[in-house]
Formats: C-alpha cells, sequence, structure tokens
C-alpha cells in the first residue's frame, strides 16, 4: 500500500472509532438536501430508469449513470465546509 | 426488483441466520457502541487490497471483505459460491445471481430494527457521559478542565432518524373506510370557522384566531403531537386538539365554544364570569393553561413546581417562549449586572400615557429598516420598541446594591432581547389603570408586514457598544426577520368595547374575524387598524 493510501486507512480508522465519521455523513446528508442536490440526482435516476426500463433497470446502472454527474454537482462551500471540519477534528486529536 | 426476494436467498435462511445477521449489521454497518465502532474500524478493509473506500462488501457466509468497485467481492463470490453479500455502507444485500440488490421482506425488517438500534444508542451515550461529567463538577474540578475532558465525548449529536411513514394495519384500514380527501389549494379557506360569542366572550374568541393559525402550533395539534397525561377530562391542551379538528373540519358554521370557555374558567378563575375581560390577559392565561397541561401533571417527581419554563421544552415554550436580558450598570464603578428573564409577550407603553413617552424622529437609525409609514409623524412600533430598549437611569431614590463597589449606587438599566421565540407577541397598552384615571389610549401607532429585530437584540448592542456604530443592514442574516400573521382590535372604550381579530390565511391573503362573521380583509385595512396585540411569525426556521 503506498504511503498516501496508509494514511487514508489511518485518518479513516480515526473518524470510524470516535463516532465522527457518522456525525460527518448527517452533516452532508443535510447539506446535500438543503442546496437541492439530492433533487437534481432523484430527477436524474427517473431519467434514468425512463430510459432503461423499470423491470431491467439495476442498482449497478443507476450508479455508474450518476456517479460523475453527482460529483461533479456537489457544491464547492459543501467541500470546504466537509473539509474544513475533518481538518479541525485531526487537529483536536493529533496523536 | 420484486419486493418478494429472490429464491437464491433461501439457501441463506438456514439455522440461526437471523441473529448472524444482526450481528453483520450490529457489527460492520450500523456501528451503535464505541467497541463496535473501534472493531468496525481495525478490520473493515478489503481483503484483497485493503482499501477502505471502494463500496466496501462483506460476505454472508463467511468472513470475507472485498471491494465492489475493483470487484474482489465477485471473485470471492464466484471462487466460494458465496452468493449473497451486504454493502457496508447502505447495509443492502446484493445477490450474485440475480446481479442486483434484492428486497427480502425479513432481511429488510432486521436491517431496519438495528439500523434504529444503532441510532439510539448513539444518543444513549451522550447521557452516560455527562453523567460522568456531573460527578466530576461534584467533586470540585474545575471546569475548563471537564471542557477539555468532554470534547472528544461529545454525542453524535445526529437526533431521531427521519424514516418514511409505513402505515399499520389499522391506518390502512381506517384509511379504505374514510375515502373522502381534502385538497389544499392556494385559495381554499380550510382552517378559517367563525366563533358565536357566549356573552362579552370576543376577547376569547381572537386569540383563539390567533392560536389556531400560528403554523407550528397548528402543525403540532394537527399531528397529534399531545400525549395525554391527565387523568381527568380538564386537560386544556386537549380542548385544543379538538378546536383544531374543529377548525380544520371543512365545516363552515361557525363553532361553539363552550366546552373552552368552562375549562377556561376552571383554570383561570379571574378570568371566569360574563364580563368583558382583556384579550391580553387571555392570552396570557391560555398559554400558562396549556404549558402546565403538556406536562402532564403539575408537580413532577421532585416534588418542585415545574413550572419554570427555563426548564420546559413544551411545544408552547418552544414556540412562544423568548428571553429578554436586563443590563444593570453602576453609574461609579460601570460594572454590568445581567439577568435573563423568560417571556412570552411584549409589552410596550404608548405616547399620551402618563408614562413619558420620547418619539423619536423619522429617519433615525432603524426606521427605515421596517419601511413603517410616518403619516404625519406618527408613532411606529419601532419606536415602541426603541423606546422598550433604551438605556433608563433609574434615579436616586431607587439605588441598586452594586457588586463591583459593595454599596448602593445610582445606576441605569436597558432591556435588550437575548432570545427571540418563534411567535413573538407584542402588546400595546392602550389600558391605563393608574392610579388617578381609567382609560383607553387611542394613538395609533403604525405597524409593518415585515420586522426586522436585529436592533433590539443583545447581540447587536453589544457591537454598538464595541464601537460599531453603523449597523449595516445583513441582507443575509434571517434570523431576526418577522413576519405578521395576527392582529387582535379593541373597539370602544374601556367600559365596554369589542374585540376583533386579522388573521393571515396564505401569504398575503387577510381575514376579519368578528366572532362567528368572517370576512375578507386588504392589508390596507390591517395596517390601517388600530392595533392592541400584534402576532409575529419568524420567516425562517433553523434547525436546533
Amino acid at each position: 500500500m503506498s504511503k498516501e493510501s496508509r494514511m487514508r486507512a489511518t485518518v479513516n480508522q480515526k473518524l470510524t472509532e470516535m463516532g465522527e465519521r457518522e456525525r460527518l455523513k448527517e452533516l452532508l446528508r443535510a447539506k446535500l438536501t438543503e442546496c437541492g442536490w439530492k433533487d437534481q440526482m432523484k430527477a436524474h435516476c427517473k431519467e434514468v430508469i425512463k430510459e432503461k426500463g423499470l423491470e431491467h433497470v439495476t442498482v449497478e446502472d443507476l450508479v455508474l449513470e450518476i456517479t460523475p454527474k453527482g460529483r461533479a454537482l456537489v457544491p464547492d462551500s459543501v467541500k470546504k465546509e466537509l473539509l474544513h471540519r475533518i481538518r479541525a477534528f485531526l487537529a483536536q486529536h493529533a496523536t | 426488483m420484486s419486493p418478494a426476494g429472490c429464491s437464491h436467498v433461501n439457501g441463506y435462511k438456514v439455522d440461526n441466520w437471523k441473529q448472524n445477521l444482526r450481528v453483520i449489521y450490529q457489527c460492520f454497518v450500523w456501528s451503535g457502541t464505541a467497541e463496535t465502532r473501534r472493531r468496525k474500524a481495525k478490520s473493515c478493509i478489503c481483503h484483497m487490497c485493503g482499501a477502505h473506500l471502494n463500496r466496501l462488501h462483506s460476505c454472508l457466509y463467511c468472513v470475507f471483505f472485498g471491494c465492489f468497485t475493483k470487484k474482489h467481492i465477485h471473485e470471492h463470490a464466484k471462487n466460494k459460491r458465496h452468493n449473497l453479500a451486504i454493502d457496508l455502507l447502505y447495509g443492502g444485500i446484493y445477490c450474485f445471481v440475480c446481479q442486483d440488490y434484492i428486497y427480502d421482506k425479513d432481511m429488510e425488517q432486521i436491517a431496519k430494527e438495528e439500523q434504529r438500534k444503532a441510532w439510539k444508542l448513539q444518543g444513549r451515550a451522550f447521557c452516560f457521559l455527562t453523567e460522568n461529567l456531573i460527578q466530576l463538577l461534584k467533586q470540585g474540578h474545575l471546569l475548563s478542565q471537564c471542557r477539555h475532558i468532554c470534547v472528544p465525548f461529545v454525542s453524535t449529536g445526529i437526533g431521531e432518524k427521519y424514516t418514511t411513514w409505513e402505515p399499520t394495519k389499522r391506518e390502512l384500514e381506517l384509511l379504505r373506510h374514510n375515502p373522502k380527501r381534502r385538497k389544499i389549494t392556494t385559495n381554499c379557506t380550510i382552517g378559517l370557522r367563525g366563533l358565536i360569542n357566549l356573552g362579552n366572550t370576543c376577547f376569547m374568541n381572537c386569540i383563539v384566531q390567533a392560536l389556531t393559525h400560528t403554523p407550528l402550533l397548528r402543525d403540532f395539534f394537527l399531528s397529534d403531537r399531545h400525549k395525554c397525561e391527565m387523568q381527568s377530562n380538564s386537560c386544556l391542551v386537549c380542548e385544543m386538539s379538538q378546536l383544531f379538528q374543529e377548525f380544520y373540519s371543512g365545516h363552515r358554521s361557525p363553532h361553539i365554544p363552550f366546552r373552552l370557555l368552562h375549562l377556561v374558567w376552571t383554570h383561570a378563575r379571574h378570568l371566569a364570569g360574563y364580563e368583558q375581560q382583556d384579550a391580553h390577559e387571555f392570552l396570557i392565561a391560555a398559554l400558562d393553561v396549556l404549558h402546565r397541561h403538556c406536562k402532564g401533571d403539575t408537580i413532577n417527581d421532585n416534588g418542585k413546581k415545574a413550572n419554570n419554563p427555563n426548564h420546559c421544552n413544551c411545544i408552547i415554550d418552544q414556540i412562544f417562549t423568548g428571553g429578554l436580558q436586563s443590563d444593570v450598570t453602576c453609574q461609579v464603578c460601570h460594572g454590568v449586572s445581567t439577568t435573563i428573564d423568560p417571556f412570552w409577550d411584549i409589552s410596550l407603553d404608548l405616547p399620551g400615557s402618563s408614562t413619558p413617552f420620547w418619539p423619536l424622529s423619522p429617519g433615525g437609525d432603524g426606521s427605515t429598516v421596517n419601511g413603517e409609514s410616518h403619516l404625519s409623524g406618527s408613532t411606529t412600533l419601532t419606536d415602541c420598541l426603541r423606546r422598550f430598549t433604551r438605556p433608563e437611569h433609574l434615579g436616586s431614590s431607587a439605588k441598586i446594591k452594586c457588586g463591583g463597589c459593595h454599596s448602593y449606587q445610582e445606576s441605569t438599566k436597558q432591556l435588550t432581547m437575548k432570545k427571540l421565540p418563534i411567535v413573538a407577541c407584542f402588546h400595546l397598552k392602550r389600558f391605563e389603570h393608574s392610579a388617578k384615571l381609567r382609560r383607553k389610549i387611542t394613538t395609533y401607532v403604525s405597524f409593518p408586514l415585515e420586522l426586522d429585530m436585529t436592533p433590539f437584540m443583545a447581540s447587536s448592542k453589544e457591537s454598538r457598544m464595541n464601537g460599531q456604530y453603523q449597523q449595516t443592514v445583513d441582507v443575509l442574516n434571517n434570523d431576526n426577520k418577522y413576519s405578521l400573521f395576527a392582529v387582535v382590535n379593541h373597539q370602544g372604550t374601556l367600559e365596554s368595547g369589542h374585540y376583533t381579530s386579522f388573521i393571515r390565511q396564505h401569504k398575503d391573503q387577510w381575514f376579519k374575524c368578528d366572532d362567528a362573521i368572517i370576512t375578507k380583509a386588504s392589508i390596507k385595512d390591517v395596517l390601517d387598524s388600530e392595533g392592541y396585540l400584534l402576532f409575529y411569525h419568524k420567516q425562517f426556521l433553523e434547525y436546533e
């Protein structure tokens, strides 16, 4: 494993252990709902389902179709805020 | 994908499968306790590449974690013929034969229960640790030390998770038996209903109209949130609940509130009798009784009177209680002694009363913020509020004991808003009951449709004192913006008069409620009226 991925794993471990990961997930969920991202994604999902047909569409289809759009549409302010929270948390719990 | 699931799960549903599945949910998907979180942090990595991202899945048949995106779990499934895996992020069950996520009713039920359990546990962890904190404080540890310790133990603070409503069997039955549905359009007048006057009860009728049109209160009662703990039939909150049912039933005939009147007489003896009472007094008495009844018994288990609004979280307090800050400044040492008192309404003195009023000239700071009309120098609500929050010299006959000087000194007192309630009620003191005279002050006070309370906040006063004199109107700060939604008016004299009210139905639709008669009103009618009780609602509500 590269140094970067090892660091990622350590950070993730710390976040999970202290329950911060859950909190961040909920914060993200709230922020993305507030800014309308969730509704945009929902609408896109509906389009994909219409295209592929309700009987044949799989979760995989949806994931592949909406992931790139989803990643692109996250507002910068949300990214900033999450990053800030993570940094603050790590600063507090630096070993 | 059919909700019956796929047939491939049948191979899994043997022996102690339910318990095994629960363990997987508790340990690796929704870890509620610190211990399971630690285990999850350590062990939830892909057995093939060590990554923790990439949609990690766990095999249901053996202990194997693999990435979904990199197909590591797919390889495992193929090699070992283990056809089921669980998504560690969302708890979904994947079937490799069907090549899609499946929805098995039994498994879904287990998933829901485990998720709820984990949420509850996260909340409890906080309670346990505050107990610790209390112990520390009792042992006399310094507060700063405690703060240091409590930081890593702050609760997950997520609260109750939102789940979509799924009707129970009984609810489905009720829905089928009652097929009539009510559609709310922008012009519908549901919620509007007249009230019969039972003998000078217009004071009560107006307050009822205002309360039934308070959005948060309406939502509370229409979603059946009151759980009655009173044994007798005299719970006022239950009666309010009934009242809302009557108002929103769609009946257009006026309602006869005799039960409400009887309950009010029972619980607020000073309002009993058929004389005309003061609508403001009724409002306060009603809020008080509702607040008491919201907690079931009036005496809590400590034997203490559970009357302190500071420690209550009932719906009345959530909506109506604000905090009024009183700062007493010693004129000698300039030390400030601050107290914060709860309030349900703000009583404002008017010009023309025996207490001197200092009308402030139009164009002064803040008067343009609320866009009130200054017809020929008339007083505005903002003027009254400015007077309410001005520093007042207490005079040499009312010296206060100063903690800094340790002696009685002259001081100034100033009131500001520490915490604003969601619904702010302004009471214009039109009825003068001084020793010399009893009269009604009919001075016209103009009030706005939209009100910004920022200049009257304790925080604004602090920044003014720190030298930031120019209060830049922060258009983005929506915390202190209020909208008018109800006005109670009194016509006539102190001896004989009549109460009517204006209430707002939709954004710009106003109606006049004169006991049993409801008529459409224009915004001009509302703003030109004298005004006795003004009800304002916060424009933007924040999350807790």
